[in-house]
């Protein structure tokens, strides 16, 4: 063999030589450009997906994997904290996701999650889950959730109990819904709503413990309507007389209130003249 | 006379199939060829012509043997320079026309710029595809390859020629016209190493031959050599003699007509026999020495084996 | 010279290769298509109609590398053709560098076209010539050179089926292999081992070295001598795989 070498260019030798020589070069070089600090963009360029919608048509049937693909990468996205702005795209994502794959259900959950606690924007949240709320009517634990965000984080007391409506009234929800809606109503003063709701779940209850606890938010709704009542009075004799009534039994003989109620169980409420505040005579929840 | 091309016990092994086994395709191949002669290697399908061949050209590389063109080692490009190779069933760049072809081909060739152009026009004509010049390759039939094949093989003027099976494929005409371009080049000084298991082709043109049998050489020399070597009978026509004379020296065959027809072995028994006729006041119609074609010598060497 | 001519031939034999078109049709529409995702999104849609017209790009300009270098050699051998070419006073190692550089020419036209209707697309919406876009353009060029190395590494001795998904792993294992430096040399104990995994991870090609689309992109700086080193690492390593082809070349018998 060795004879035909020289005349076919180059020697073995002088390349496997120049094998040797490139391959040292290069190893050199990339431990150099190793060095180099490059600026990197952590998931700079999902933000900028168009809408779902058309990202399906993209996917030629593999939607559902896009979805998860954008999913898994907005979880580690959004647990990256360097990036300040991150939250900016948060809805919008979280859209990408719900227009490849409706049911889908975890993102909806996560999304409203990291809105309320990460991106404190409860809007975001309360759009996320309203949206899994549209695209899956049958869930009901999206408005529930979202009922918890507006009543605990919000104080929309309203709001939240919209939000626990919709939930009673999807099958299969738990019974507390409907004792969160009857709260909620309580809560953003329609006494009369929650009274009415109170008063059902009391008759309908079927244990005690439930029995107990609609009968603790009865006797808190009645001493709301009371006090309320009472203190609507309070201030009319206030503008009339310019002080605070000496005791509660002054209302009725000026003529501000026809009888002075008593609460659920026919105690008188407590009055403290100098304050002028008006307190059941029992903490509803230790009766 | 000088040599040409010199092959000194060549050996060639191929591994074949995904468990390598070793099969030997060329056990020790010599020859040599002359310049200008048309040097025929004859040899049935599957016996290493075509592995010769590319030895030679460098497109195989020997596992042991010498070869050398024109004094050169044989991948020197000094020796590529000097020679052409049309392969067997040739097939070429098939997106380029038939002047493209040529034109790039002659780019490899130190060649004069201007030269280039009237010699590829000269090779077009030559091979007769003149009309076809700025058609592409791929609407080429099967002659026309072969044609343009011999064109680009004779594009730098070599000295020596390669033709692999080149009137493969061809109809009367063509091959007519090929053997005529190879006779040709005869005239014109060049040496022709040509290919063939086609014995008719090498019998017509060839003025040595070697015979390749399973790799190896059987037999090699002048066409007239080979063949005269093996003159096995005259066969003598007479008349006016009694036959029954002649029963010692020779086989008697047939009597018509009064003529007698001898089958005679040994070649001082003819001399004996045309004496004793003459002798005898005989006449004699003819005399045939009865040589081995090309055909019966290949038979017979290819059946030893 | 012959490495010229070789070259030449086999760029016009890729001119008048349909796959070629079909590809670089498809190129162009992919670009075209991100006018159409740009009109989408939410937020800049210079920066969708750059990522998806760079992605493109890259993404095809490797398909025709992989796609036509698999073929390069294995193709004149299966048509013989490379018997006649051989025969010619010509050293295999100039007809291998001939089918190199013709590739490479045939790929640099194309990514030429293709940056033409990208650099036009995004005048018509920033109304300026972003120069830096080039830059990107210039490292994926280098880049598919060095796949083209590769292809026709493989090509030497492989079918174009086989050659294609060696050169697409070595497409994949270099742009990944960054993840070997942080998922695995890290947590590896110093020793033996450690060292081995070290050199394997200098030893694989590093394609990120040739990415800059993100930083052009989003205009950040890149440091200039990351330029200089990334190219020369370009140029070695396609060498290195050249010369690797050379030898394989040199000792194969065509039969």
């Amino acid at each position: 063999m060795k004879k035909f070498s020289g005349e076919k260019g180059f020697s073995t030798l002088f390349l496997i030589f120049i094998l040797i020589l490139t391959c040292g070069i290069f190893m050199n070089l990339k431990i150099k450009t190793d060095m180099i600090p490059r600026k990197k963009i952590p998931g700079s360029s999902i933000i900028y997906i168009p809408s779902g919608k058309y990202l399906k048509f993209a996917t030629f049937g593999n939607s559902s994997i896009m979805a998860d693909l954008i999913y898994l990468w907005a979880i580690q996205y959004y647990s990256e904290y360097t990036i300040v702005d991150r939250y900016k795209y948060l809805d919008h994502i979280f859209s990408i996701i719900s227009e490849l794959d409706h049911r889908y259900l975890d993102p909806y959950e996560l999304g409203a999650i990291i809105a309320a606690y990460e991106a404190r924007d409860l809007d975001i949240a309360l759009n996320i889950l309203d949206r899994g709320l549209e695209k899956n009517p049958d869930q009901w634990i999206f408005p529930y959730e979202a009922g918890h965000y507006a009543a605990m984080l919000k104080k929309d007391y309203q709001l939240a109990r919209e939000y626990y409506k919709k939930t009673m009234e999807i099958e299969g929800a738990p019974p507390i819904a409907k004792r969160l809606y009857a709260d909620a109503a309580f809560k953003s003063m329609d006494f009369q709503t929650s009274w009415q709701t109170w008063l059902e779940i009391y008759e309908t209850a079927e244990d005690e413990r439930i029995k107990k606890i609609a009968s603790n938010h009865l006797y808190q709704v009645k001493a709301g309507m009371d006090i309320h009542t009472i203190k609507e009075a309070m201030a009319r004799f206030k503008e009339k007389y310019g002080h605070n009534p000496e005791d509660l039994p002054r209302l009725v003989k000026a003529g501000f209130l026809d009888s002075l109620p008593k609460d659920l169980d026919e105690k008188d409420y407590i009055y403290d003249s100098t304050t002028g505040e008006v307190k059941s005579p029992t903490i509803p929840w230790k009766r | 006379m000088t040599t040409v091309l010199t092959i000194k016990d060549l050996h060639k092994s191929f591994n074949i199939g995904f468990i390598p086994k070793k099969r030997k395709i060329l056990k020790g191949i010599s020859l040599s060829v002359e310049q200008g002669e048309i040097f025929g290697y004859l040899g049935p399908n599957g016996a290493g012509k075509t592995t010769t061949i590319k030895c030679i050209l460098g497109l195989i590389l020997p596992q042991k043997g010498k070869i050398e063109i024109f004094g050169n080692p044989h991948l020197a490009l000094k020796a590529k320079e000097k020679i052409g190779f049309l392969p067997e069933n040739p097939y070429f760049y098939d997106h380029l026309t038939a002047s493209e072809f040529l034109d790039f081909y002659s780019q490899l060739y130190v060649m004069d710029k201007n030269k280039k152009e009237e010699k590829i026009k000269n090779l077009l004509q030559l091979v007769g595809l003149e009309q076809s010049a700025g058609l592409q390759l791929r609407k080429f039939s099967r002659g026309m390859m072969q044609r343009i094949g011999l064109a680009q093989a004779l594009l730098n003027d070599p000295s020596l020629v390669f033709l692999d099976e080149p009137l493969g494929g061809l109809d009367p005409v063509g091959r007519k016209e090929i053997r005529d371009i190879i006779a040709r080049l005869k005239e014109e000084g060049k040496t022709v190493f040509l290919c063939s298991h086609i014995l008719q082709d090498i019998e017509m043109i060839c003025d040595r031959v070697a015979i390749i049998v399973n790799g190896k050489i059987i037999n090699q020399g002048a066409l007239q050599d080979l063949i005269s070597e093996k003159t096995h009978f005259t066969e003598v026509v007479f008349s006016g003699v009694d036959p029954r004379e002649f029963e010692s020296l020779a086989e008697r065959l047939s009597d018509q007509s009064g003529r007698t027809l001898l089958k005679v072995f040994e070649e001082e028994n003819v001399q004996k026999v045309l004496e004793l006729i003459q002798s005898k006041k005989g006449k004699l119609h003819s005399l045939i020495p009865r040589t081995e074609t090309l055909e019966d010598l290949f038979m017979e060497v290819v059946k030893q084996k | 010279m012959k490495i010229k001519a070789i070259a030449f031939n086999t760029f016009k034999e890729a001119l008048r290769d349909r796959v070629l078109y079909l590809i670089l049709f498809f190129a162009a529409v992919c670009i075209i298509f991100s006018r159409l995702l740009a009109l989408l999104t939410v937020g800049d849609p210079v920066k969708i109609i750059m990522d998806v017209g760079l992605a493109s790009l890259s993404f095809f300009g490797a398909l025709m590398a992989i796609l036509m270098g698999a073929g390069l050699v294995f193709k004149e051998i299966d048509k013989k053709t490379i018997y006649t070419t051989l025969s010619k006073p010509i050293h295999r190692y100039q007809f291998l560098l001939g089918k190199f550089f013709g590739l490479v020419l045939t790929l640099f036209i194309m990514l030429l076209l293709m940056s033409l209707i990208f650099l036009v697309l995004i005048y018509f919406h920033t109304f300026k010539i972003e120069w830096e876009i080039l830059i990107a353009i210039l490292f994926i060029f280098l880049e598919l050179c060095l796949i083209t190395s590769v292809a026709m590494l493989f090509s030497c001795f492989s079918t174009p089926i086989l050659s294609s998904l060696f050169t697409l792993s070595f497409y994949i294992i270099g742009h990944s292999v960054w993840g070997l430096e942080e998922i695995l040399i890290q947590k590896i104990k110093p020793g033996i081992g450690k060292i081995l995994v070290q050199i394997i991870y200098h030893i694989l090609p590093d394609l990120e070295n040739f990415n800059f689309k993100t930083e052009i992109v989003h205009h950040l700086s890149i440091p200039s001598t990351i330029f200089l080193y990334s190219t020369l690492y370009a140029i070695f390593y396609t060498l290195f795989i050249l010369v690797l082809a050379m030898l394989v070349f040199r000792k194969r018998d065509f039969i």
